[in-house]
């Protein structure tokens, strides 16, 4: 039976509805594969037009991205068609799979020797981080589940933290999307500042990637400030990004048990393990599988290096592609009224969680991994 | 009562499942194991890629 049938509503209307919707996801698709290919172009051309100018071969494609995107993003809101245009515009889902590819590109021998230090950077940021904003959210007065869902996804790992966190406290859906708003509006500017502070520190590319990977929240911005530094800071990156978002479920689970037992005190409640596992970001299983997959097929080619750029293929040039769409789909959603609409007290709580966020990462960053060899 | 702590809408409870978000981590592993071994069975291959 179909959907039209089973609402009782007239089939041709619904189809009509059906076939326009499908004509603007497809619309969608197009728009954003356009966008995307321009900024293969600009990245591609820029140097050439302007190569008196030093710096501009420094600017790497996520900046082209994000620029494309900010216009791309300016110009369908003006005309009122942003949100009817958004179905293919998924960072998220382009992020995800991006890393996905990028497993291809990393040894899991690496990914194994930098787990031990990325899951120690993970523990001490996560608690101290949250603990700070959950701190400082008291003090201002802020309500204990916004409260909350701002340290996680301050803390974790950006909006799929405080979706968990939502989703563990009972948040009111305004709450969630105040607190994304903040996530969006901080990662922003961090994805250029946090690899410029790097550069100007003269911070090794490891010790960059783990930095950016500890204090910038959400997974799409480490991975656009890990492309700008460079390939091996980018894979760091991606490792202990990911590794903070492998925790998310235990965090997701202590706070429904704090929530459950302390601040709701609900009689006879229990709160199962299971939730870890619906919790935990099954695309980081993708992201192993990739490696161990690549791994395996250059050691056990008689030609390793021509292996290699077999598998290059995926690990750098499809992985490439998704994440410039990715960066394009972070611009056009970027919405300067969102800082407005947050308020000062909540803005106040990320900006000091932030601060300490990005001190003890690079404190972290520099014990765990100076001297780390990728190869 | 002060917008940035209470916004001012009736309670209404977030998803307490993020079904979707654990469709798009699937849906994600999925499109890149795919690609790779696309790529490894020589189907993709380098010159396709603009």
């Amino acid at each position: 039976m179909s959907q039209a049938e089973a609402v009782g509503t007239a089939p041709q209307a619904v189809g009509g509805e059906g076939a326009a919707r499908w004509g603007w996801a497809a619309g969608s698709l197009v728009l954003l594969l356009a966008l995307g290919a321009l900024v293969r172009y600009l990245d591609a051309n820029v140097p050439v037009w302007l190569a008196d100018v030093n710096w501009i071969k420094s600017v790497e494609f996520p900046i082209y991205a994000i620029a494309v995107g900010l216009a791309a993003g300016a110009v369908l809101g003006a005309l009122g068609v942003r949100e009817r245009l958004g179905a293919a515009f998924r960072t998220e889902f382009l992020i995800k799979t991006g890393l996905v590819l990028l497993g291809a590109s990393i040894n899991l021998a690496v990914i194994a020797r930098a787990a031990g230090p990325a899951i120690v950077q993970s523990v001490v940021l996560i608690s101290t981080v949250f603990l700070v904003a959950w701190w400082v959210g008291g003090r201002l007065g802020l309500d204990p589940k916004l409260r909350a869902v701002l340290a996680a996804a301050v803390s974790i790992c950006g909006v799929s933290a405080a979706i968990a966190a939502a989703g563990a406290v009972a948040a009111r859906k305004e709450q969630l999307a105040y607190v994304a708003s903040l996530v969006i509006l901080f990662a922003l500017p961090s994805i250029f500042i946090v690899p410029w502070l790097a550069t100007t520190l003269g911070l090794d590319a490891v010790v960059a990637g783990a930095w950016i990977g500890g204090n910038i929240d959400t997974t799409a911005a480490v991975t656009a400030a890990g492309a700008i530094v460079g390939d091996e800071a980018l894979q760091i990156a991606a490792i202990v990004k990911q590794t903070q978002n492998a925790l998310m479920g235990v965090v997701a689970v202590l706070l429904t048990a704090y929530f459950v037992f302390r601040v709701e005190r609900v009689p006879g409640a229990s709160v199962g393990l299971g939730a870890i596992w619906q919790r935990f970001p099954k695309f980081v299983l993708g992201f192993i599988a990739a490696s161990a997959i690549a791994t395996l097929y250059v050691g056990a080619a008689a030609d390793s290096k021509a292996a290699s750029d077999v598998v290059a293929v995926a690990g750098s040039s499809l992985r490439t592609w998704f994440f410039i769409l990715a960066f394009v789909c972070i611009g056009v959603e970027f919405r300067p009224s969102a800082l407005r609409e947050a308020g000062a007290r909540p803005v106040a709580v990320f900006a000091a969680a932030t601060v300490v966020n990005l001190a003890l990462a690079l404190v972290l960053a520099t014990l765990l991994f100076s001297g780390f060899q990728l190869a | 009562m002060d917008r940035s702590t209470q916004p001012p809408d009736a309670p209404s409870p977030a998803p307490a499942t993020p079904g979707f978000r654990i469709n798009e981590d699937w849906a994600a592993t999925a499109v890149g194991l795919v690609l790779i071994l696309l790529v490894l069975a020589g189907v993709i291959v380098k010159g396709m890629i603009p």
